[in-house]
């Protein structure tokens, strides 16, 4: 239909111009694809890189289009390395409780002080490291550093606080029941990785219960120590001025501390494909899960696997978006990831389900994943794109102060050749249809996926069975299991 | 990455900068760095044009705006605004489906939309060297997508918005709340009382000429604004868009409607019970719109109320008593309506009835002395750190100069807002707590299921059916 009005345009620009009018006046051939031009050339950032008398590394990037410093001391090791597996939760208190005063300043102060700056210093401890920082206007940055400090080094930890803090992370606690998506997560973690590994553990009321100031102090004391910090200054700066102000407000910061090591417990055996079934009554929607422990960050197979995960789920036209929302509308989106650490992070697809759909929509999660692990060879276009897409996203990476500082700091936080981004490209492109062929039977073990879902058993069950997919055992909301 | 895509806004919290940050106090310095260099220009078929130079990535964001939001949609014929927002990447005239994926995300980059009552957008951010193809993407939407359109598509997407719903609102614990407010605090012909998602019996029932006759209407060249922003040259861009963008016909004149502004007879108290196991307490007063000088009082009233741990509500419930958990105070304001609204997270064994009368305690102190000189500093201090940062993403910027364009006329006019934030008085904010405050409203308790003596002043709350305005699939 389309075309044929094309035709009956072009029929009557032609009957009623002349050809040298037409020449000037070339209607606009809408059907061609506009080609690029040609690829801008890649500006990675750089950096200079020193180390401080107390043993921190420091790192310091320029980019001064517009007055603002983002500053991050960034710690090796997190959660996983240095909380007690009964005290799940002291990190995230420990970082909580630096805003509540300090030998010279009360909470109120500090909180005073930083909104008058405009910002706000951000600490965060998440499994394999921990970070504190903040992002300023540049003519604000060594006032806030000071505060920053201050708290970091100088925080008295009032037991009156952690008792409101306690009360504040239970009821989350208890909120996080309720959401679905975070069930799913925390049970998938569990399944595949049991209670004595740090990524099948988790926070909850009875570890935060036992939380004592003294714990907090001592993680305190035993995690921010420069011997393991990276401290990264990106913006409107000089290296010689950061230096400065960083030697000046880090003054009372000593040497001391090492860089953990992240040995992990070995994995529980793997076991067949199983369906684990939480029960969410009334639940409109069954939230998926499946996968199984993958390869570390370090693993020389990372570009196959960034590559084959971008063809299978890693955007909007990935085959199990494509297929599950796009063509079959059970969805408004699945995806897969690789989740990448220093230990076998998961490997995962999902996404939220219409109830009634739960069966179907895993007969196509199963279909997708048989597919690219073989019955459905990945396709030389596909390659072609993916790999396209993952070389030309790289300049998005820089595009702020705060995105350049976590793409420097990454490169040492996973032991990365600083050159990491100038071979990017050369890297990706290496990537050929047997590498991908063979990681994807390597890493996506189809005998031995954990299916977890957490949905109406009533709407979902009947229907799972019935697929014949896997034997489905029944688990709680800590994925613990049930009677039938 | 997936899930953030063609995310629907449940209320417009739309970027000007006046309505959600605080802001700062040296005014010299700021006002110098308070710039976003730009040019602007009309085709002759209406269509508005917004170019912005920034070298910084060799990025480029391209946005374009229709001035259409579920606002201007009728009772009964819900859910078109962000409808159209689903089937404007199923592809159109003379592009495939899943072309406008491989030609950003594909190469890179990445796409999306989004609605408000007010507004929808459409945004690829792309290579600089695919600046082309996405404008004629673009332009070819605008221009050519009913040509493709057929049931099929449609009922594809239609699928895929009742899923967003289930996901959004439905599995989502308190994720009703929004919509409730509306249909309490509206009319039932008003176009801010549906949900920006509308019925999905609306949807069910819209026929593929319904459907049509709200495009031919709202997606015209007149009824839209471009933004380029980024790593490209003006001379080319302004030539790529004369070639894709000129021959589009000019459509109808849109006809804005008039609409008034919420305001109760008489204070409502709801009680809704969800599948949650803490209860929550919402309160909304009707206000005023983000057009109105009063909106900038508002915003700066609310990080006086909430938002850091001296701030007057946060104080009060979260840190001296510690009945609450968390207290967080809003104005969210729309290109016609506002509203200001407080929510409450209950420590256990604290009852919303106590919270209530806790929140009108401070809000009661507040109204009669007004801020302090160092409230009002503290709550102007982010303005300009906040605003640089936006300045960072050429989307970001885009969409600055892109609401100033759609709703004043003015590209510049996030320079008028930041001034205007900055000169806001303790007088203002004391005047506007008293005038706004004082209001009727509606007190909404949202309880685990079974629970409903858990609301707060219980045996004076109306329940809240389950089923609003055929809002379930």
């Amino acid at each position: 239909m389309k075309q044929q009005k094309k035709v009956l345009a072009l029929a009557l620009v032609i009957s009623l111009a002349n050809l040298a009018a037409l020449a000037q006046q070339q209607p606009l051939d809408r059907t061609k694809v506009p080609p690029p031009g040609p690829s801008p050339v890649l500006h990675v950032p750089t950096w200079t890189k020193t180390q401080l008398s107390n043993g921190a590394i420091l790192i310091v990037s320029e980019r001064h289009g517009l007055p603002l410093v983002s500053f991050t001391i960034t710690f090796l090791g997190g959660a996983n390395q240095f909380e007690p597996a009964a005290k799940r939760g002291v990190a995230a208190m420990t970082a909580s409780m630096l805003t509540e005063g300090t030998t010279t300043k009360t909470g109120d102060q500090i909180s005073d002080a930083l909104q008058l700056l405009g910002t706000n210093v951000n600490t965060g401890i998440g499994g394999e490291e921990g970070s504190i920082g903040f992002v300023s206007t540049a003519k604000n940055f060594e006032p806030t550093l000071a505060i920053l400090a201050d708290m970091m080094l100088n925080s008295t930890f009032p037991a009156e606080a952690l008792e409101r803090l306690r009360g504040r992370t239970l009821v989350n606690l208890t909120q996080a029941k309720d959401q679905p998506t975070v069930v799913g997560a925390q049970v998938f973690a569990k399944i595949l990785y049991g209670n004595a590994h740090p990524y099948g553990q988790r926070v909850t009321e009875t570890s935060v219960k036992g939380i004592t100031r003294d714990d907090v102090v001592a993680f305190q004391k035993a995690y921010f120590q420069p011997g393991r910090a990276i401290i990264t200054v990106v913006g409107d700066v000089t290296p010689a001025s950061v230096k400065t102000s960083v030697e000046k407000g880090l003054a009372a910061w000593t040497k001391a501390g090492d860089k953990p090591s992240f040995d992990y417990p070995k994995l529980p055996e793997l076991q067949p494909a199983k369906i684990y079934l939480v029960d969410k009554p009334g639940a409109a929607q069954s939230v998926v899960n499946i996968g199984l422990p993958g390869p570390p960050r370090n693993t020389p197979d990372y570009f196959a696997l960034q590559v084959l995960n971008t063809i299978l789920g890693g955007q909007f036209q990935s085959r199990l978006n494509a297929n599950i929302r796009e063509q079959k509308g059970y969805s408004y989106g699945v995806n897969s990831n690789f989740n990448y650490g220093k230990g076998p992070g998961a490997f995962r697809a999902g996404g939220s389900i219409f109830s009634a759909k739960t069966d179907a929509a895993l007969v196509e999660f199963m279909k997708e994943l048989k597919g690219i692990v073989g019955e459905k060879p990945i396709t030389d276009e596909e390659v072609k794109t993916a790999k396209e897409s993952l070389i030309q996203g790289l300049p998005q990476r820089f595009a702020s102060v705060s995105a350049i500082s976590n793409a420097i700091t990454s490169l040492y936080v996973q032991g990365l050749p600083e050159d990491y981004y100038q071979t990017y490209a050369k890297n990706v492109s290496a990537v050929t249809k047997e590498d991908l062929a063979r990681v994807a039977k390597q890493y996506i073990d189809l005998n031995h996926l954990a299916i977890v879902i957490v949905g109406d058993r009533a709407t979902v069950e009947a229907a799972l069975k019935a697929t014949g997919i896997a034997p489905i055992t029944y688990i709680d909301l800590e994925g613990n299991p049930v009677g039938n | 990455m997936n899930n953030k895509r063609r995310v629907l806004s449940a209320l417009a919290l739309v970027l000007t900068i006046s309505l959600s940050q605080p802001l700062l106090g040296q005014k010299s310095s700021a006002s110098d760095s308070i710039k976003i260099p730009f040019e602007t220009y009309k085709l002759p078929n209406g269509l508005t044009v917004i170019l912005s130079v920034d070298r910084t990535t060799p990025t480029v964001a391209v946005n374009v705006w229709y001035h259409v939001g579920s606002k201007n949609e009728l009772p009964g014929r819900t859910g078109f605004a962000h409808l159209f927002e689903h089937v404007m990447f199923t592809g159109s005239g003379h592009v495939p489906y899943g072309l406008h994926d491989k030609l950003t995300e594909g190469v890179g980059g990445g796409n999306n939309g989004s609605t408000t009552n007010d507004r929808t957008n459409y945004f690829e951010t792309i290579p600089s060297n695919y600046l082309e193809s996405a404008l004629w993407l673009e332009s070819d939407r605008m221009g050519y997508l009913l040509d493709t359109l057929d049931i099929a598509k449609l009922n594809a997407q239609r699928d895929v918005v009742k899923n967003e719903r289930r996901q959004s609102y439905d599995n989502q614990p308190y994720g009703r709340v929004s919509e409730i407010f509306s249909a309490a605090m509206y009319p039932k012909t008003h176009p801010y009382s549906w949900p920006v998602i509308g019925s999905m019996t609306d949807l069910s029932a819209a026929s593929e000429e319904d459907v049509k006759a709200f495009f031919r209407l709202y997606y015209a060249p007149n009824n839209a604004t471009l933004a380029v922003v980024g790593d490209f040259d003006p001379a080319q861009a302004k030539a790529w868009i004369q070639k894709y963008f000129s021959d589009l016909p000019k459509g109808q004149p849109v006809e804005r409607p008039n609409v008034a502004l919420g305001k109760l007879e008489s204070s409502k108290r709801l009680v809704y019970e969800d599948r949650v196991q803490v209860p929550r307490l919402y309160i909304q007063w009707p206000t005023v719109g983000f057009k109105h000088d009063d909106d900038y009082a508002l915003s700066v009233m609310s990080s006086i109320l909430s938002g850091s741990r001296t701030a007057r509500l946060t104080k009060a419930l979260v840190y001296d008593s510690q009945a609450a958990s968390q207290v967080f105070a809003f104005q969210n304001s729309a290109e016609d309506v506002g509203v200001f609204q407080v929510t409450v997270i209950p420590r256990p064994e604290h009852s919303l009835t106590e919270l209530e009368a806790a929140v009108d305690q401070v809000l009661q102190k507040f109204i009669s002395e007004g801020p302090t000189a160092e409230e009002l500093q503290k709550a102007k201090s982010g303005l300009e750190l906040n605003f640089l940062r936006g300045l960072e993403s050429n989307l970001g910027k885009a969409n600055q100069l892109i609401d100033g364009a759609v709703f004043y006329g003015n590209p510049g006019q996030f320079r008028t807002d930041y001034q205007k934030t900055l000169a806001v008085t303790a007088a203002d904010v004391k005047r506007v707590a008293n005038q706004y405050l004082t209001r009727s409203r509606i007190v909404l308790s949202v309880v685990p299921k079974g629970k409903k003596d858990q609301a707060s002043k219980a045996a004076e709350s109306e329940a809240v059916s389950v089923l609003i305005r055929g809002g379930r699939s």
